[in-house]
C-alpha cells in the first residue's frame, strides 16, 4: 500500500537513531567487557567483578541506594499526601518541582558550603552545644544530599497517584467503619503503591549510578557503581572493567524495573475510571 | 436516464482473524434520496459507509460511484463527504477554517472560499459564528458545523455516521427535521447510519435493515414497519408481538389455539409461520366481543398511552398500547382487524418475500 | 475538603525550607565580598562582573546554548516524525518493541549512556568535542521528544484524519494541516524538555567531551572540584533566574495554548 511506504519514511531517521544510539552502544559495552587492558579476549573482568573488592562495592552501592530511597519515601509520602490537600495544589507542586530544574551540580556545590567546616550546619551544631563536626565527606552528607536531590522525583509520582484517587473511596471506607489509619493502610496506600513504585524507579537506579555527588560530597571514595564506572573509564582508562561493571549495572536496572514494573490493570484502575 | 449513484456488487469485508463484517452485500442507491442503514452495533452499517467514503477497500466485490468502479480510489479523490459520529472537527481551527478546509485544499480563490463558507454556514443557521472556536460551540452547533463542512464541497453524496447519537433527545428530534429538510433543499443523496429505529422511520425515503453483515430487508419506512420480513426486523423496528402460528390455508391462520381470518395467501397448507401483531393494532374490549381472551399481567403509564402486558391462555405474551386503562389481574378481550395480522415465513429470502407481497397487491387490484 | 492540620503545615513548610534553603544560600553568598560561603563580609557585585568579564566562561556559555538549541531542534524533528511513525505502526508487537527501545535511553543511568557513547565515538572515529557532544545530546533527547508527543497523537481521534482525507486532503496535507497543528503543544513540550535536558546535562557531556570543548556544567564541575569560588555562586544565581523565567514562561505559554485549543473537539 502507498500509505505504508510514506509512513515508514517518517521512521527512517528514528530507526537509524535506535540502531546507532540504543542498540549499538549496549552491544559495544557488552563487547568491551570481554577485553582486558591489553586488548585480549578474556573473562578476567568478570572474574574480577566477583572478587571481594567489587562485591563489597556492589553491596555498599545497593545499601546506600536503599537508604536514599527509603528516606526519600519517608519524607516524600507525607509531603505528597498533604500537598494534595492544599488549596492551590498544582501551584505548590510546581514549587516542589522547580528546584529539580536547577542543575544538580549547583545544588551539590551548595552543600560543600553548607556542610563545610565553617558552614551554617556546623554553626548550628555549635550553637546547640554539640560542637563542630566533620560533616563533609561522610556517609551522612552523601545520603543527605542524595535524598535532597531526589525528593522531587519521589514526590511527583506519589502526588499524581494520590491526586487521581477517587475521594469517594475514602468516604466509602470511613462509611464502612474504618478509622483514618485503617483507611490509609487498606485503601489509600494500596491504591497509590504504583506511584511509590514509579518513585522508587526514579530514585533507586540513579542512586546506584550517580558519581557527581560522591565525587563532590563524599570525597574521592568509590562507593557507588556509577563512581566505579567513571573511575575505570576516565581515570584508570580500563574500559574493559568499566564495561563489565556497566553490564552489571544494566542487569540490576532491568531487575529493578521488573520488580517495580506495573501491570496495566492495577496501574490505570487507581480507583477511578478514565 | 441513469439515476443510480452508488452500487455495491457482492461486497464482502473481512478483517484478519475475524468473521466477515460484511457478507456478500449488493444494492443500488438512487440520486437525491435519503437512505438509512439501520441495525444494531456491529452489523456492518458503518463499514458500508467507510467503503463508500473510501477509508477502506473491499476485501471482495466492487463498489461503484456514478457507474465508475472506485475500489482503489482513495478517500481524498472521491466526490463524497462525511459527517462523523464525533463530528471530527479540527480543534485547532475555528468554525470558518473548519468549513473552509476542503476548499483550501482545492486551492480555491480567497473570495470564492469566503462566499461558499458563508453560504454553507447560513444554510445550517450558523451565520455570525465564523470566528468562534470549536470549543465554544455546543453539541448541536458542532453538529451543524460538521454538516456545513460536508456540504460546502458540493458532494454528490453525503454520508452521515450516527451524527445525532451524541445529542440529547429534544435536540435530536429537532435535528431530524432539519436534516430531512436540508436533504430536500439540497437534493443530494444522503446516506444515514443509525441504530435508532425511530430516527430511521422519521427521516428516510428508504431503509436498509442490517444484521450481522447482511441486509435483511430494504424498503420504505412504511413497508418495513407494516411488513417486516422476519422476526429480527419485526423486533428491531417498533415494538411487536411475535408468536408461533400455522397457516391452515389461504386467508386462514391459526395461533393462540384459535383460527383467525387474515389477508395472507400463497403459503403451503399447514406451514409453520410466525405471526406479528403491533401493540397499537390490538384493541381492548370485553371478553365476549374480543377475538381473544387475555389476562392483564402488568400495566405501565407511558404518557401517550398505557403499555399493558397481557397473557393468553396458552401463555403467549401480548403487549397492548391503549389509551384505555385496564385492571391488573382481570380478564379482558382483544380485538384486531385481519389486516393487522402479518404472517412471516421462516427463513424467507428478500426476493421471495417481495414477490409474495407483490402478488397480494395484484390480487387486491383484481378484486 | 478537610483542612490541613497544624502538624501538616509545619511539615510542609519544613520541606519547602529544606528544598529552597541551599539555593538561596548559594545566591546570598554570590553577593559576598569576603570570598567564602561562611562569613558574609559585605555586599558586592564583583562576582557577577567576574562572570561577564571572563571571556572563556562566556564562550563556554555560548557553546552550551548553541548545543542546547541545535540538539533540541534536531531531536524534535526526528522525534516528532518517529512518534507519528510509531502511532501508525499497525503491528502491535512491533509498536511495543519500538517503544521499549525508545525508553531505554530514558531509564538508563547517565554514566552508562556516557560510557557507551564514548566507546561508540572512539570506535567510529568521531573526534571528541563539539560534534560528539552535539550528537550525544541529540541522541538522548529524541526519546524524550517522542514521549512528550505520543500522548497528543494517541489522544487525536482517528476520525480527524478520516475527515481530512474525506475533504480531499492528501497525505502531505494531513501531516501539515492536521497532525502537526494538532500535536503542536506536545511538540513544544518536547522541544522545551529537550532544551532543559541538554542545558542540564553534565554526566554524558563529561564522558564524551574532549580537551578543547566544554559546556557550562562540565566547567562548573571542574571549578567545584577545585573548591569554593563565588563565581559559581554568581553563575547559579543567574541560572536560577533564567530557569525560573523559562519555567514560568513555559507554564503561561501552556496555559494559553490550553485555553485556545483546550477541550475542543469532543
Amino acid at each position: 500500500m502507498k500509505s505504508k511506504g510514506a509512513r515508514s519514511f517518517y521512521l527512517i531517521p528514528y530507526y537509524i537513531w535506535i540502531a546507532l544510539f540504543v542498540i549499538a552502544p549496549i552491544a559495544l559495552v557488552v563487547y568491551y567487557s570481554f577485553f582486558d587492558l591489553q586488548g585480549n579476549l578474556t573473562l578476567e573482568n568478570y572474574q574480577n567483578f566477583f572478587s571481594s573488592v567489587y562485591l563489597r562495592l556492589t553491596l555498599s552501592s545497593f545499601w546506600y541506594a536503599f537508604l536514599v530511597t527509603f528516606f526519600s519515601i519517608l519524607i516524600a509520602y507525607p509531603t505528597a499526601y498533604w500537598l494534595t490537600k492544599t488549596k492551590h495544589k498544582q501551584l505548590w507542586l510546581l514549587l516542589i518541582i522547580i528546584p529539580s530544574w536547577i542543575n544538580l551540580l549547583l545544588k551539590t556545590y551548595a552543600f560543600i558550603g553548607i556542610f563545610g567546616l565553617y558552614g551554617p550546619a556546623n554553626k548550628f551544631l555549635a550553637a546547640i552545644g554539640i560542637g563542630e563536626q566533620q560533616i563533609l565527606f561522610t556517609d551522612f552528607s552523601f545520603i543527605f544530599v542524595s535524598v535532597y536531590i531526589f525528593i522531587p522525583f519521589m514526590i511527583l509520582p506519589i502526588f499524581n497517584s494520590l491526586d487521581k484517587l477517587n475521594p469517594a473511596l475514602m468516604d466509602a471506607s470511613r462509611d464502612l467503619g474504618a478509622s483514618s489509619w485503617m483507611t490509609f493502610r487498606k485503601v489509600i496506600f494500596p491504591l497509590t503503591i504504583n506511584g511509590v513504585k514509579s518513585g522508587v524507579q526514579a530514585v533507586f537506579i540513579p542512586a546506584l549510578s550517580l558519581f557527581v555527588i560522591t565525587r563532590l560530597i563524599a570525597g574521592n571514595k568509590v562507593i557507588t557503581l556509577g563512581t566505579a564506572i567513571e573511575q575505570q573509564f576516565l581515570v584508570t582508562q580500563n574500559w574493559g572493567m568499566g564495561s563489565t561493571i556497566a553490564v552489571f549495572l544494566i542487569l540490576f536496572m532491568i531487575i529493578i524495573m521488573m520488580l517495580t514494573g506495573q501491570r496495566e490493570k492495577g496501574g490505570s484502575a487507581n480507583g477511578k475510571t478514565k | 436516464m441513469d439515476t443510480s449513484i452508488i452500487r455495491f456488487e457482492n461486497v464482502s469485508q473481512i478483517y484478519d482473524g475475524a468473521g466477515p463484517v460484511l457478507n456478500d452485500v449488493s444494492f443500488e442507491l438512487e440520486k437525491g434520496k435519503f437512505y438509512t442503514l439501520l441495525g444494531p452495533s456491529g452489523c456492518g452499517k458503518t463499514t458500508i459507509l467507510r467503503l463508500i467514503a473510501g477509508f477502506i477497500t473491499p476485501t471482495k466485490g466492487d463498489v461503484y460511484i456514478e457507474g465508475k468502479k472506485v475500489n482503489n480510489i482513495p478517500a481524498n479523490e472521491r466526490q463524497v463527504n462525511t459527517v462523523f459520529q464525533d463530528y471530527a472537527l479540527f480543534p485547532h481551527l475555528n468554525v470558518f477554517e473548519n468549513v473552509a478546509f476542503g476548499l483550501r485544499i482545492k486551492k480555491l480563490k480567497k473570495a470564492e472560499v469566503e462566499r461558499r463558507v458563508k453560504e454553507a454556514l447560513e444554510f445550517v443557521n450558523l451565520k455570525g459564528y465564523e470566528n468562534r472556536e470549536i470549543s465554544e460551540m455546543s453539541g448541536g452547533q458542532r453538529q451543524r458545523v460538521a454538516i456545513a463542512r460536508a456540504i460546502v464541497n458540493d458532494p454528490e453524496v453525503i454520508l452521515l455516521d450516527e451524527p445525532l447519537s451524541a445529542l440529547d433527545l429534544k435536540l435530536r428530534t429537532e435535528m431530524q427535521y432539519e436534516l430531512r429538510e436540508l436533504q430536500q433543499r439540497l437534493g443530494k443523496t444522503f446516506i444515514f447510519v443509525t441504530h435508532d429505529q425511530e430516527e430511521a422511520l422519521a427521516m428516510s425515503d428508504e431503509i436498509f435493515v442490517m444484521k450481522a453483515g447482511e441486509i435483511q430487508q430494504s424498503g420504505t419506512p412504511m413497508d418495513i414497519y407494516d411488513e417486516p420480513i422476519n422476526r429480527f426486523v419485526a423486533d428491531f423496528i417498533g415494538e411487536s408481538n411475535i408468536v408461533a402460528g400455522e397457516m391452515i390455508e389461504d386467508y386462514r391462520v391459526r395461533f393462540a389455539n384459535k383460527e383467525f381470518e387474515c389477508v395472507d395467501q400463497g403459503l403451503n397448507p399447514n406451514e409453520q409461520v410466525e405471526i406479528v401483531i403491533r401493540p397499537e393494532d390490538l384493541e381492548i374490549t370485553s371478553v365476549s366481543q374480543g377475538k381473544m381472551a387475555v389476562t392483564v399481567d402488568t400495566q405501565l403509564f407511558r404518557g401517550v398511552h398505557f403499555e399493558i402486558s397481557t397473557i393468553d391462555e396458552v401463555g403467549n405474551e401480548w403487549l397492548v398500547h391503549s389509551t384505555k386503562k385496564a385492571e391488573v389481574g382481570s380478564l379482558i378481550g382483544l380485538d384486531f382487524d385481519p389486516e393487522a395480522i402479518h404472517v412471516m415465513r421462516l427463513n424467507e429470502s428478500e426476493e421471495a418475500f417481495d414477490a409474495r407481497l407483490e402478488s397480494y397487491g395484484a390480487e387486491a387490484d383484481e378484486k | 475538603m478537610e483542612k490541613l492540620s497544624k502538624k501538616a503545615k509545619v511539615y510542609l513548610a519544613l520541606v519547602f525550607f529544606i528544598l529552597y534553603a541551599p539555593i538561596f544560600y548559594l545566591i546570598f553568598y554570590s553577593f559576598n565580598s569576603g570570598g567564602t560561603m561562611s562569613n558574609f563580609d559585605g555586599f558586592t557585585m564583583e562576582h557577577y562582573a567576574a562572570v561577564f568579564n571572563d571571556t572563556r566562561l562566556l564562550i563556554i556559555l555560548m557553546n552550551t546554548v548553541i548545543i542546547a538549541l541545535l540538539s533540541s531542534l534536531i531531536s524534535t524533528a526526528i522525534g516528532v516524525l518517529g512518534a507519528i511513525g510509531i502511532v501508525f505502526l499497525r503491528n502491535r508487537k512491533m509498536r511495543n518493541a519500538v517503544l521499549s527501545l525508545n525508553n531505554i535511553l530514558i531509564v538508563s543511568p547517565d554514566v552508562i549512556i556516557g560510557a557507551s557513547f564514548l566507546i561508540l565515538f572512539t570506535m567510529i572515529g568521531v573526534k571528541l568535542g563539539f560534534a560528539s557532544v552535539l550528537i550525544s545530546h541529540i541522541a538522548f533527547s529524541i526519546p524524550i521528544v517522542v514521549i512528550m508527543v505520543l500522548p497528543k497523537l494517541q489522544e487525536m481521534s482517528s476520525t480527524l484524519i478520516d475527515a481530512a482525507a474525506d475533504l480531499g486532503a492528501t497525505k502531505r496535507d494531513i501531516l501539515t494541516r492536521v497532525i502537526i497543528p494538532y500535536i503542536k503543544p506536545g511538540i513544544f513540550a518536547g522541544f522545551f524538555l529537550a532544551l532543559t535536558y541538554s542545558l542540564d546535562d553534565f554526566a554524558v557531556t563529561f564522558f564524551v567531551t574532549g580537551n578543547g570543548f566544554s559546556t557550562l556544567s562540565v566547567e562548573i564541575y571542574s571549578m567545584a572540584r577545585a573548591g569554593i569560588t563565588l563565581t559559581i555562586n554568581a553563575l547559579s544565581a543567574l541560572i536560577f533566574v533564567i530557569t525560573l523565567g523559562l519555567v514560568v514562561g513555559y507554564y503561561f505559554f501552556n496555559q494559553r495554548a490550553r485555553n485556545s485549543i483546550g477541550t475542543g473537539g469532543h
